[in-house]
């Protein structure tokens, strides 16, 4: 692993144009992977952990969103300033993309085995049978039953499970330097969850494959991440090590969150502690600090000015005066 | 908690026809939901369904409450068999089974305030005119832990744990002895479940009512229970009381589940041993003979394909239907 992160995402900000005005979804942003680590981006629905990501591919939908200012590194190089057609070349070639639901994000009208040959044929210039041979390879190596029949069959006769081992699979065709899995496992069950998730850390680990997982699930990140970011309302409120976050949570949302969810492990407690409140209005977030609200915390400072990120101990992070 | 059974369930089936043909629809196969289960809950009491997705658990929970009628099979409440009552006979009787969605997006109409939802099931009940009806909204909403001045706001100026603070309050407005919960959190954001699940903890304790608490978070499903079944495939594999369940599960599938819920601690999940079945569900039209899970078990042997394993006690209550708990002839390879 060189020193130098493969991707470095710096101060990105997303804005969406809504009829009810800007929601400012991302909001100075920075985070970064090395070659070969697992980290994580976790948080709750809208906090901005899935545009974040996407904003690496450019694949937010412009109108209405807009990438209002930052950088995105990967390789030194700035996604962001470059011209559409380099971003092709880059787009599911060097990074890959696991989408939440894969019966949304397949062709509905194109075969499994078409859709991965589409990808050879871009970016591995295979053809024919050659690329035909590489994607009944790739379902194979998924662990798709009977791939030399299954690659015939259009995403709708696959199980959900299936499904998502066929976009693991599409993923990985170009064997990506980074690959973003965004809620990869929400959709399916707990058992299949921990197959699809063995699948991709046997997957990135033997191709030294960069992962950023983006999840709510709190289990998956402990169980997976090296790293982890925990967003809140476009910001990054927390990160740093995945022990530091879980042993040493310094964040009052981080705390927060691992204090609401029961655990298997431990002795049944007589009532949850919740956090209390409800999640931020993104159109008309509090001035200063956005967890202030919910925070038993909160001081005449917070309500201020939204506290930055400041170095806590080496390498953990806190948004948190 | 009483031993005083409010609910049981006797051998319930529900097969739902497979067709085929667009003019003439010709039954080709059963898809068999729920197969032969029985089970009772007791007053004030929740018990926890827990499995995966298309095991049967909702069109249990449906059956149970009439809302499909079952195949066959009994589903005893307060001394009669609600499957033998016509629509018009189980009427009045509805107001004590009351359910709880999943989705509270979809769940409440759009056109109606919080109160009008919250006041529907009384108004259905023609208590619309009595001095209570006002009065009775007031008081539910308080209870779910909204605020009076939100009464006049229809259902999207509320977030979803709101959302689902209004479905609460509908189930509860008739006084219901047993409500069940269809997948009653999982729409909604980590940081509201819990609320939700203290509030449902509150009302059953407040209110003695007896929960059936469908959900497929095992975690939550333990908080919430008194006693857990777990389903597979349209039938019950293991139930019993809820530390008896997490402490010592017995069946492979519970063994199996229970492993593959990730805890959020790394240092707890370096060391864990994670039991990763092989394949997906088989589907509930042609299901495997014998014990249905063989096709996935990692301690399945010879007889597993042949013989359909019962559910038995094996002890304190504890039931599990899988043949290595079956008397002396099993022995496992």
């Amino acid at each position: 692993m060189s020193d130098a992160p493969l991707l470095d995402v710096r101060d990105l900000s997303v804005n969406f144009h809504t009829q009810d005005g800007i929601v400012r979804a991302v909001d100075g942003v920075s985070y970064n992977v090395s070659r070969g680590e697992t980290i994580a981006l976790v948080g709750e629905s809208g906090c901005g952990k899935t545009v974040s990501a996407l904003s690496i591919l450019r694949l937010i939908p412009d109108p209405p969103g807009k990438i209002v200012s930052g950088q995105t590194l990967f390789d030194g190089q700035d996604l962001l300033s470059l011209p559409a057609n380099r971003m092709e070349d880059i787009r599911g070639d060097r990074i890959a993309m696991i989408f939440q639901e894969p019966l949304t994000s397949l062709d509905p009208v194109l075969t499994i085995g078409r859709q991965i040959t589409e990808a050879l044929e871009r970016h591995r210039d295979m053809h024919g049978h050659v690329a035909m041979e590489e994607a009944i390879r790739l379902l194979k190596l998924v662990g798709i039953p009977q791939p030399d029949q299954r690659v015939k069959d259009y995403p709708h006769q696959f199980s959900g499970g299936m499904r998502q081992r066929a976009m693991i699979a599409l993923a990985i065709s170009c064997e990506p330097e980074l690959i973003i899995a965004d809620e990869p496992t929400t959709v399916v069950d707990v058992t299949i969850q921990a197959q699809l998730l063995e699948l991709i850390r046997s997957i990135t680990e033997r191709l030294n494959t960069a992962l950023i997982l983006i999840t709510h699930n709190l289990g998956i990140v402990a169980r997976y991440a090296r790293r982890v970011y925990v967003m809140y309302a476009g910001h990054i409120v927390e990160h740093g090590s995945a022990l530091d976050i879980y042993q040493r949570p310094y964040h009052p949302y981080t705390k927060g969150l691992l204090a609401s969810v029961p655990r298997l492990d431990e002795p049944r407690k007589i009532r949850l502690q919740p956090v209390e409140g409800q999640p931020p209005d993104l159109i008309q977030l509090p001035k200063g600090c956005a967890f202030g609200p919910r925070c038993a915390g909160c001081t005449d400072g917070c309500r201020e000015s939204s506290p930055p990120l400041i170095e806590i101990a080496p390498g953990h992070f806190a948004a948190c005066s | 908690m009483t031993n005083e059974v409010i609910i049981e369930i006797k051998n319930l089936k529900k097969y739902f026809p497979v067709t085929s043909g667009l003019v003439r629809r010709k039954k080709i196969a059963e898809l068999k939901a729920v197969d032969d289960v029985s089970f009772a809950i007791h007053k004030g009491e929740t018990l926890g369904l827990v499995g995966e997705s298309g095991c049967g658990k909702t069109t249990l929970g449906k059956c149970v409450l009439q809302l499909y009628r079952a195949t066959s099979g009994e589903v005893w409440f307060s001394g009669v068999d609600l499957c033998k009552l016509s629509n018009k006979k189980l009427r009045p009787l509805r107001r004590n089974l009351q359910l709880i969605f999943q989705d509270p997006f979809d769940s409440l109409d759009p056109r109606f305030t919080a109160s009008d939802i919250i006041g529907e099931p009384m108004r259905i009940h023609n208590m619309q005119h009595t001095p209570e009806y006002r009065r009775r909204i007031d008081e539910l909403i308080q209870l779910v832990g909204l605020s009076p001045n939100m009464a006049d706001r229809y259902p999207h100026e509320f977030s979803g744990g709101q959302r689902q603070r209004i479905g609460i309050a509908r189930a509860l407005a008739l006084q219901p002895g047993f409500i069940v919960c269809d997948e009653p959190i999982s729409a909604l954001d980590v940081s509201i479940q819990a609320q939700i699940i203290n509030l449902l903890d509150d009302l059953g304790d407040k209110f003695g009512i007896a929960f059936l608490f469908i959900s497929h978070d095992l975690a939550v499903v333990r908080h919430i229970s008194d006693r857990v079944a777990v389903m597979y495939l349209g039938k019950i594999m293991e139930i019993a009381d809820r530390d008896s369940l997490y402490d010592s599960p017995l069946h492979p599938y519970t063994q199996a589940l229970l492993s593959a819920v990730p805890i959020p601690d790394p240092i707890v999940e370096i060391k864990r041993k994670v039991i990763i079945l092989s394949g997906e569900v088989p589907s509930p039209i042609n299901p495997p003979s014998g014990c249905v899970f063989h096709t996935r078990c990692f301690k399945a042997f010879g007889e597993c394909p042949k013989t359909i394993p019962q559910l038995v006690d094996v002890g304190v209550g504890h039931q599990v239907a899988c043949l290595l708990y079956q008397g002396p002839p099993a022995k496992p390879k």
